[in-house]
């Protein structure tokens, strides 16, 4: 009885402390090491946020150029299809332009008479400067089974914060969560961790919440409120956050919102650098 | 001779690239795009067997760092993923001394107890430590199907050993 005791407690100890050969260093020591680097970069003392920017820009870089190779096959094939079907797109582009011209007077139209009730309702115009407006390129899109966000090549120097919003064709993707020197991550609404206020068509005022899964979900409906098939999702704007009104996406046959732009498929995206409220996102 | 033993070098290499590779790039053994529930912890499985089998090729310090490029890539605290793979090697280091044969239902059943010590340990740090909220069903879809899918992998890393290093088992 003794023996085998003596036997678990050598290999044991054996596992945490053996060194030598390939082996610099124990497992012991690393994961004090380990343990060391946990906690400073949770408790956040004040060399560290510089340090860990410094390392997320330098990694984010060489994830961007390691994962080239596995960009480069998707995009070629793409190109291959697009070039097969340009007569076809062609066509079907034409149509499409004469339906955008007359939709354009429309559009003009109404621009110039929202712009005039807003006037008369004597609220604050907002105007989409364009310098506010910050194109952004996608350096790493890891899939990750529990953190769905992406990383973009833009950061503090480019003057993005954290929690500002994030689009692509004005559909809102997401918020800024985390700043570098010239990188930042950016949460997708189809993350568990993501939360933002909106409002259906019909005026109702709900929460999008990630479900961690493709659609995000909607919480604290209206009670008895009976969610269709195809009803818009709109950010509300009560955060202070997002512009109000800026499209997300629909609702499906399960009630889920199935957003305008794919989370899977964004190669850039623009962040708005017009809200600047700070918080803890 | 020397031409030989520097091909000889890569493939011993082999594994511990793989490692970083994945770690570092957008690649992902993730395949929920296609199946939704489909997630696979595909470094685990790589460290417990090459620690289990060779581990003069998976050196302690490079998992650790392998670890931490992990940790930033995806967006977690320094130092969780690192921790979470000395807790396999550590699970692998311990099997390795007490056993004389290992076959691969032992390794199977053996690496569960790794998983399972290594995501209680992670999964723990990251919900007391951090503002990240995790679904319990993806933590038990991610365990199940890294769980079921070992016997693949083992047979495959086996044949890479056989083939590119040759055997010299525990």
């Amino acid at each position: 009885m003794s023996v085998s005791r003596d036997d678990f407690s050598i290999a044991f100890r054996s596992a945490l402390l053996q060194r030598g050969g390939a082996q610099k260093f124990s497992v012991l020591s690393l994961i004090f090491l380990a343990l060391i680097i946990f906690f400073l970069d949770v408790y956040g003392m004040k060399f560290t946020k510089p340090v860990r920017s410094l390392i997320n820009d330098i990694v984010y870089r060489v994830t961007f150029l390691a994962s080239a190779p596995t960009r480069f096959i998707p995009e070629v094939s793409k190109d291959l299809t697009s070039f097969f079907n340009v007569r076809e797109e062609n066509k079907k582009l034409k149509i499409e332009l004469e339906k955008f011209k007359s939709l354009e007077l429309n559009v003009e139209f109404l621009k110039d008479e929202n712009k005039n009730l807003q006037k008369i309702l004597e609220t604050e115009y907002f105007n989409k400067n364009l310098s506010n407006i910050v194109l952004a390129k996608v350096l790493v899109d890891k899939n990750s089974p529990f953190l769905k966000s992406i990383i973009i090549n833009k950061g503090t120097k480019a003057g993005i914060l954290k929690g500002m919003p994030v689009t692509k064709n004005n559909y809102l993707v997401g918020r800024v969560v985390e700043t570098n020197y010239l990188s930042s991550r950016v949460l997708l609404l189809n993350d568990l961790n993501s939360r933002i206020p909106v409002t259906l068509d019909q005026g109702a005022q709900a929460i999008l919440a990630g479900s961690g899964l493709n659609n995000p979900i909607l919480e604290y409906l209206p009670e008895d409120y009976e969610i269709i098939e195809d009803i818009n999702v709109f950010a509300s704007g009560k955060d202070g956050i997002f512009i109000s009104g800026t499209p997300i996406g629909n609702t499906n046959e399960k009630g889920e919102v199935e957003l305008f732009v794919d989370p899977n498929q964004l190669s850039f995206v623009t962040v708005n650098r017009n809200i600047k409220k700070k918080g803890d996102f | 001779m020397a031409k030989t033993s520097i091909i000889n070098k890569l493939y011993n290499t082999g594994p511990l690239l793989l490692l970083y590779y994945l770690c570092i790039s957008e690649v992902d053994s993730n395949l929920e795009k296609i199946f939704e529930i489909f997630t696979l912890n595909f470094q685990i499985i790589l460290i417990y067997f090459w620690v289990l089998k060779r581990p003069e090729i998976m050196a302690n310090g490079h998992i650790f760092f392998a670890g931490l490029i992990n940790d930033v890539v995806m967006g977690f605290p320094l130092g969780i993923s690192s921790l979470s793979y000395l807790i396999i090697i550590f699970v692998g280091t311990y099997v390795r001394n007490k056993s004389v044969n290992t076959t691969i239902a032992s390794d199977w059943v053996t690496f569960f107890m790794a998983m399972v010590f290594s995501n209680i340990l992670f999964f723990s740090l990251l919900n007391n430590f951090s503002d990240l909220s995790f679904s319990i069903s993806k933590i038990g879809y991610n365990m199940f199907f890294t769980f079921f899918m070992f016997p693949i992998f083992w047979l495959l890393f086996n044949l890479y050993q056989m083939t590119f290093i040759g055997s010299r088992d525990a």
